[in-house]
């Protein structure tokens, strides 16, 4: 009986041993738990981006990526299987493809819109594993508002200079071309990319959306619509031109190759593009006028998503000395813009006073035929009234039919524009044209630059009527 | 008691006896559920390199474990043990077709192995747990099979725990945890009293003479020699584990503990300082991201895993575990925490925890202190080795290598695991009914 009990009484302190055990293994594993389930959420972000995990690298991989279209429907790149690419334009559509490798990142359209090239959505994102669903071995096709031909035409008159062109669909908003020069071959990026990317005239760089140059005389139209604007002079009123203008503190400033207007008005100030008029305009402005009609037409704004670019380097209108208030009514003193805020500038003119957002994709389409994105038309801001940008456009309208500009006159076709002689750190000036035109059953605008090459009558204007000839 | 209330409770008993019947079944359907999906996962993934082939050995192995189940049922025996342990080979299962599906069939034979050994302990059960009567020859026995691959043994994998025995590569520490658990529920059971009253003060220390505690002094020994000869640093760890539980089981004295975790941190530091790939196992613990393309690769891609699958995980088959190497046996909870997420992962952490508390109440209902220091003991074992490898592969504790016990590929791990299952199967059996 008491070697029962005792028995029973052994049993009863091992049971309670092994209770201990157990609620310290039990606490062990609940630790662990713990630090599994700290891993995978607040610790999971850093381990899944981290630069080492090829995990997304691989998936990405194994996607058929979809294709991206002109506007026409021709390939500007293409997959056959996964992880290969072909760009059957080029260089010359490189700056609106861009590149993708695995070891230099993407640029362009092929960054930008890498997710739908993958067949992803920013909704699928945060579906998690359900997404697997959904995700399909071949990504979704991008088509662009891209017209190849007029790109090609672009990229060709260039022949080898250095500069940036972008056409604009000056009613929609739509990018119909973006031409970057010198340029590169998108297949072969990946390869050269040691030389590519050191070498010094930045053949990487597009230009069109992060090329920052002074716009010279191609600001002249804005400066003629602010003082219109502002009341500091009219139509009608006569400027004495004699070639120079003191802008105090003994500096001058010069019209181009020693040119003298005599008397002019605000229009033909305009077609011959005379310093003095709009030198003593701006300075009547004043720096805050001046700063309003910047941001007035956009230069302050932004642009974000498959165009996001840089955006200009103003001055400090706020504290601004005399010549440099005349010398930004000409487009120069510390004044950086972008061709894109240029040929948004110009399409202000040819669209009633009103700039449209640019867009570049048209509409994301899935292996199956269903759209997923579309572009879509959308007014961005008022620059002006519709009667002053009537009025403007008729004055550039006459830059081309008989004054700086007559290189980018097209017969049969109504082709405003602006020539710009920039002039800058690096060299030579920057040829500049800028303009709009009735073609094809729509209302084209353009920003053209050719670095350091000359004057814009000469170097760039003929380009714009290249451009111009390949939309008919 | 009035008769209808014995009539009721009566009711009652039974009541939950069926529910709990068909709650097994209902877990045992689950894990083939389990298997159906991810199969079909696969299959609609990959119609082309799916393994047709596997279909007949799978087949085998429901209508085996079917079977298994219904025995087990009509003998009393635990209803939960069986469907947990086929729920971890599911999930092994499936992760293999995932992983290495060459490596298929052979798990499912390994299985359908491990599941006839089952049956085989659940008929001679009784003769196996009497074995505990010659301790002293299972002592001997468990020592010889851990010297064995330290004097014949064959490297695999930077360990040289493996025997290379014609066609079959087995792992002895698979079998000598096995005897060491018999081997320690016996000793500690017999020696209770002197393990317990005679001790006197040593230092801080409360023990016994020495030439009681000889035969634990010897376990831990072959540990330590485990860890530096062998490489064998997941099996070491896991001895090590088991003694110090088993001996505060039986003894509840802190002062067995405290002397193991002494001589244990003495025996981590100076092969920290001797021996490289104790060193080297170490630095990558402290700093995988020193040398994360080399040394630690393993672990810092099992990390990835873990953030790459965050809470929902990449969805079965379409994350990209293949990146880790050895995934399907030392690493197949990194691939299931990749594709399955968070909450699968959570899932078999859950299901050990769970496997752990049937194994311990099995032992709290035993009637002799032997008989509940085995059962614990093996529930220890299948916990402790879960933790081990779970804490490894998360970084949570220094790596080492050894399976997840059920899940990962293997076959003596498999075999091994079976045969502690069946173990405490049949401790789980009603004395009364026995």
């Amino acid at each position: 009986m008491s070697m029962q009990k005792s028995s029973q009484e052994k049993e009863r302190t091992t049971k309670r041993f092994v209770l201990h055990t157990a609620s310290i293994l039990l606490a062990l594993l609940l630790v662990l738990g713990l630090y599994i389930a700290y891993l995978q959420t607040f610790g999971a972000e850093k381990l899944a981006h981290h630069p080492l995990n090829q995990r997304s690298a691989q998936a990405e991989a194994e996607v058929q990526r979809g294709s991206i279209l002109d506007a026409k429907g021709r390939a500007l790149a293409q997959s056959a299987a996964p992880g290969e690419r072909t760009y059957p334009m080029g260089a010359a559509l490189a700056p609106v493809t861009g590149y993708i490798g695995e070891r230099i990142g993407s640029a362009g359209i092929e960054g930008r819109a890498n997710q739908d090239l993958l067949g992803r959505t920013e909704e699928m994102n945060r579906l998690g594993p359900v997404a697997e669903l959904l995700q399909a071995d071949r990504g979704n096709d991008v088509h662009l508002t891209i017209n190849a031909d007029v790109q090609q035409a672009a990229y060709d008159a260039f022949a080898g200079r250095r500069g940036a062109a972008v056409v604009l669909d000056a009613t929609t908003g739509a990018v119909l071309a973006m031409v970057s020069c010198p340029s590169y071959d998108p297949a072969s990026v990946e390869a050269n990319w040691d030389s590519l990317s050191q070498q010094a005239d930045g053949p990487l760089l597009n230009r069109v959306l992060y090329g920052m140059y002074p716009p010279g005389s191609t600001i002249k139209p804005m400066m003629a619509d602010a003082a219109l604007t502002e009341g500091v002079t009219d139509e009608t009123e006569i400027f004495d031109c004699d070639g120079q203008l003191d802008v105090g503190g003994g500096q001058t400033i010069r019209e181009s190759h020693g040119e003298v207007h005599g008397k002019v008005n605000l229009e033909k100030a305009i077609t011959e593009s005379c310093n003095v008029t709009f030198g003593t305009l701006a300075m009547r402005l004043g720096g805050k006028k001046l700063g309003t009609a910047f941001e007035r037409f956009g230069f302050t704004k932004e642009l974000t998503g498959d165009l996001a670019s840089e955006s200009a380097h103003l001055p400090d209108f706020k504290n601004l000395g005399q010549g440099d208030m005349a010398q930004v009514g000409i487009g120069q003193s510390s004044l950086l813009v972008t061709p894109m805020e240029m040929a948004l500038l110009a399409s202000a003119f040819a669209n009633h006073g009103t700039v449209m957002e640019p867009y570049i994709v048209q509409s994301v389409v899935t292996p199956g035929g269903l759209t997923v994105r579309e572009g879509t038309q959308k007014k961005w801001f008022d620059a002006t009234t519709p009667e002053r940008a009537a009025l403007i456009d008729s004055y550039m309208e006459k830059v081309v039919t008989q004054g700086t500009g007559t290189a980018a006159r097209v017969s049969g076709i109504r082709v405003t524009g602006k020539t710009g002689t920039a002039e800058n750190a690096q060299g030579k000036d920057h040829a500049w044209f800028i303009g709009s035109a009735d073609v094809g059953g729509r209302k084209i605008a353009f920003a053209i630059i050719v670095e350091n090459s000359g004057g814009g009558g000469i170097e760039a204007a003929p380009i714009a009527r290249k451009i111009v000839l390949s939309m008919e | 008691m009035t008769p209808r209330k014995q009539e009721r409770a009566a009711g009652l008993r039974s009541g939950r006896a069926i529910s709990s019947t068909r709650m097994s079944w209902g877990l045992l359907g689950l894990s083939f559920l389990l298997v159906a999906f991810g199969l079909a996962v696969l299959y609609l993934r990959k119609p082309e390199s799916f393994e047709f082939l596997a279909l007949p050995w799978l087949a085998a192995v429901v209508i085996v474990a079917a079977l298994l189940q219904s025995v087990v049922l009509r003998a009393h025996l635990s209803p939960w043990l069986l469907p947990l342990a086929l729920f971890f080979s599911s999930v092994g299962v499936i992760e293999i077709a995932r992983l290495k599906p060459s490596l298929l069939i052979p798990q499912l034979r390994w299985l359908l192995i491990g599941m006839a050994v089952f049956l085989i302990m659940l008929r001679l059960g009784r003769q196996i747990v009497g074995l505990t009567a010659y301790q002293y020859i299972l002592g001997l026995a468990c020592l010889i099979l851990l010297a064995l691959p330290l004097v014949f043994g064959t490297e695999i994998g930077g360990s040289r725990n493996w025997l290379v025995l014609g066609p079959v590569q087995v792992q002895p520490s698979e079998f000598s945890k096995i005897l060491l658990v018999l081997f320690l529920s016996a000793y500690l059971a017999d020696h209770q009293d002197v393990l317990t009253k005679t001790r006197r003060w040593l230092g801080f220390f409360r023990l016994p003479p020495l030439r009681f505690i000889a035969p634990l002094l010897c376990i831990w020994g072959m540990a330590i020699l485990m860890f530096v000869v062998a490489r064998d640093l997941g099996s070491a760890l896991l001895f090590f584990g088991i003694a110090i539980f088993m001996t505060y089981m039986a003894t509840g004295s802190r002062s067995y503990v405290v002397i193991a975790l002494a001589v244990f941190g003495l025996a981590a530091v100076a092969s920290y300082m001797m021996f490289g790939h104790v060193r080297v196992r170490f630095d990558i613990w402290w700093n995988p991201w020193a040398d994360p393309n080399g040394m630690a690769y393993q672990v810092v891609q099992s990390l990835f895993a873990f953030g790459s699958g965050g809470v929902w995980g990449t969805g079965f088959a379409h994350g990209h575990p293949g990146l880790i190497p050895e995934v399907h046996t030392d690493f197949i909870f990194a691939a299931v925490a990749e594709e399955l997420g968070l909450i699968g992962a959570l899932t078999i952490v859950v299901a050990y925890g769970v496997f752990f508390i049937v194994g311990i109440r099995t032992a709290l209902a035993c009637t002799s202190v032997e008989r509940i220091l085995l059962a614990a003991g093996t529930s220890v074992v299948f916990l402790l080795q879960a933790f081990i490898i779970m804490a490894g592969v998360t970084k949570f504790l220094p790596l080492t290598g050894i399976t997840l016990p059920f899940v990962s590929y293997g076959g003596s791990s498999m075999v091994s695991g079976f045969i502690l299952l069946g173990l405490l199967a049949v401790l789980s059996r009603k004395e009364a009914a026995a």
